[in-house]
């Protein structure tokens, strides 16, 4: 098996707002392989972007802060570094990927210039040499002419393009890790089937390890290796896609999964799950889910469950396992 | 002819063709007309007929020589001191565009530099940037000018001084309100993701995404400061009334303005015509710097 490039430790992420501290991010672990895909997967709010976010340190401060836990890249703990040091690591070692191509590049910039930037911050190169690397990022995600797109701006591309460029952009330092939060919710369905295979394509080229966050079910599947269900600010099932699929042990996994849409069963009302996740400020006692749960004991309402590992790199938070 | 004929070719590249010839005209007109006053102003012991000085009490108040008791000696008349308007004019360009033209560089470059980290990095050394910028945009403008020309004594430096020593805080209130929208962009993020300092972030990619509203309240600024230039002049805060300002010169025949006309309307002609030119050059140089309009 490859090597662990990122492994996450306990990790808690808090906000202070107005209405009490919230705790985003509440021990959350997991750990990324080289040339992996690991899923993040949840409801909106669930801290799936925070996570991302807290790996790169780029909470926005003084609201957010990391309060505890490890983030190991490649043997070193993100979260001694300084933020020289730190700054150093983003674009070179850590990228990622964000949601909407259409707003996530300079207006005033070619997307050859910005490609560069990133390029010229990581790398003493001369000009042609910056070249080189540009085209060479270009043509890694399959940008069609990549010699005479790098003098287009941002608007003169579809979303599709755009988010290649985006792409580009990120794996232009060739880094070992690639956050990428929804990068294909704001892509026509077609463009989206393109996008992933074109992802796995740089995957295989470049041993990338991914975090794939995503509140698709159908992406999952076609793009992550491990996936972590998060609720509520932790993960609660850690499985490989196949097993997570075809056994799931956390009844909120079972309930996210029955509510996807499926061709091969003729149920007339697609199911979804009762109720709405807590309120971060006021979280349940017990175990989170506990209000929504169907099968819920009276130890769920008392007692939060702890992370039981079941074998086969499956691991689950919840009562009815352990 | 058909609704088709109206649509064809030949009616779309004509439009086009007249849209191009609109564009340029508003480009060459204006660039010619600040052209020739920047020249008049460098070549003015030249081009002037009269010293702008000489006083004539023999020859007050002729009126400009297309009006009857007019002459061709004093093209645009005389003023109360039997001053040539037409020689005031073109002296006054000195005063009213190096005046301007300074003005707007010291206070554009103060206000976007502190609205820009303002803005961008927010927190305490944001609040106290404002508050500072809030007492400049309360304190009366031609109090502190006074208080200036009174210990520095009046002169060009205590002009350009006194009315750049406010002058910058609509900027920075402005260009603070743009970084804070460009703040939360995510081609911002993008910027720290790839691991971009705070500063080239401000230098790099907030800077150039506000040079269409600097731009223009750079160049909506021209006349306002040609006129508090004025305004001080009549108030004796000025530069010495021995120099002709336009500003200057408005004030002047003030007093005249149902009689005596021209001593007001020719400079006032003056200061109209470099805010126009100034305005369309703005737009211009907005649509240039724009690229998505570039293209066109």
């Amino acid at each position: 098996m490859s090597k662990i490039i990122l492994q996450v430790e306990g990790l808690h992420t808090v906000f202070f707002t107005r209405q009490g501290v919230v705790k985003a991010v509440d021990g959350v672990s997991f750990y990324v392989r080289e040339g992996e895909t690991f899923g993040i997967v949840g409801e909106s709010g669930c801290g799936k972007t925070v996570t991302g976010l807290s790996i790169l340190r780029l909470l926005p401060e003084p609201a957010g802060r990391i309060v505890g836990g490890k983030i190991i890249l490649d043997g070193k703990n993100l979260l001694e570094l300084s933020k020289k040091e730190m700054r150093e690591y983003r674009g070179s070692m850590i990228s990622m990927i964000l949601q909407d191509p259409m707003t996530s590049l300079n207006p005033v910039y070619t997307i050859g210039d910005q490609i560069a930037e990133s390029v010229r911050l990581h790398q003493n190169l001369k000009d042609d040499a910056v070249e080189k690397e540009v085209i060479s990022a270009l043509r890694l995600l399959k940008i069609p002419a990549p010699e005479m797109r790098l003098h287009d701006y941002p608007f003169q591309m579809s979303g599709g393009m755009r988010q290649r460029v985006v792409g580009a952009i990120a794996m232009s330092c060739h880094p070992r890790l690639l956050i990428a939060d929804e990068p294909t919710t704001a892509l026509d369905a077609t463009i989206q089937a393109q996008y992933i295979a074109l992802f796995k394509d740089v995957q295989r080229q470049t041993n990338v390890a991914i975090v794939f966050i995503t509140h698709d079910f159908g992406v999952v599947a076609q793009m992550c290796h491990r996936v972590g269900v998060m609720y509520a600010g932790k993960i609660v099932e850690t499985a490989t896609t196949r097993e997570l699929f075809k056994a799931p042990r956390h009844p909120y996994t079972s309930a996210l999964i029955n509510s996807v849409p499926r061709l091969d069963r003729k149920d007339n009302r697609l199911y979804s799950i009762e109720g709405q996740p807590p309120s971060m400020t006021d979280l349940p006692r017990g175990c989170r889910f506990f209000p929504r749960c169907s099968v819920a004991r009276d130890v769920c309402r008392e007692q939060e469950p702890g992370e039981v590992d079941i074998g086969g790199e499956h691991s689950v938070s919840c009562w009815r396992v352990s | 002819m058909s609704a088709v004929n109206v649509m064809s070719g030949k009616g779309i590249e004509g439009s086009l063709r007249r849209a191009k010839i609109f564009q340029q005209l508003t480009l060459y007109i204006p660039a010619a007309v600040l052209a020739l006053l920047v020249l008049a102003a460098i070549f003015a012991p030249f081009l002037a007929p009269y010293s702008p000085t000489k006083t004539a009490l023999g020859q007050r108040l002729i009126p400009p020589f297309f009006i009857e008791g007019g002459s061709t000696a004093h093209l645009l008349g005389t003023d109360t001191l039997g001053r040539d308007i037409l020689s005031r004019v073109i002296f006054g360009a000195r005063v009213s565009l190096s005046v301007s033209l300074l003005v707007i560089l010291i206070t554009s470059t103060i206000g976007t530099v502190l609205g820009i980290i303002a803005g961008y990095l927010g927190g305490r050394t944001g609040t106290v940037l404002m508050r500072v910028t809030d007492v400049s945009l309360a304190f009366p403008a031609i109090l502190i000018a006074i208080l200036l020309a009174v210990v520095l004594g009046p002169s060009f430096k205590t002009v350009v001084l006194a009315i750049s020593i406010l002058g910058w805080a609509p900027y920075a209130r402005l260009i603070r309100g743009e970084a804070l929208r460009l703040r939360e962009a995510d081609f911002v993020a993008q910027a720290r993701i790839i691991g971009s300092s705070p500063l080239r972030i401000m230098v790099r990619h907030i800077f150039p995404n506000i040079i269409n509203p600097l731009i223009v309240i750079a160049t909506l600024s021209v006349g306002l400061v040609i006129l508090t230039e004025a305004a001080l002049s009549y108030l004796g805060a000025g530069i010495p009334p021995t120099t002709p300002s336009w500003g200057a010169m408005v004030y002047d025949g003030r007093s005249l303005i149902d009689t005596a006309w021209w001593i007001s309307l020719f400079p006032g002609m003056a200061i109209g015509l470099v805010v126009l030119s100034g305005n369309f050059l703005g737009d211009w140089l907005r649509d240039k710097l724009d690229p998505r309009l570039r293209q066109l």
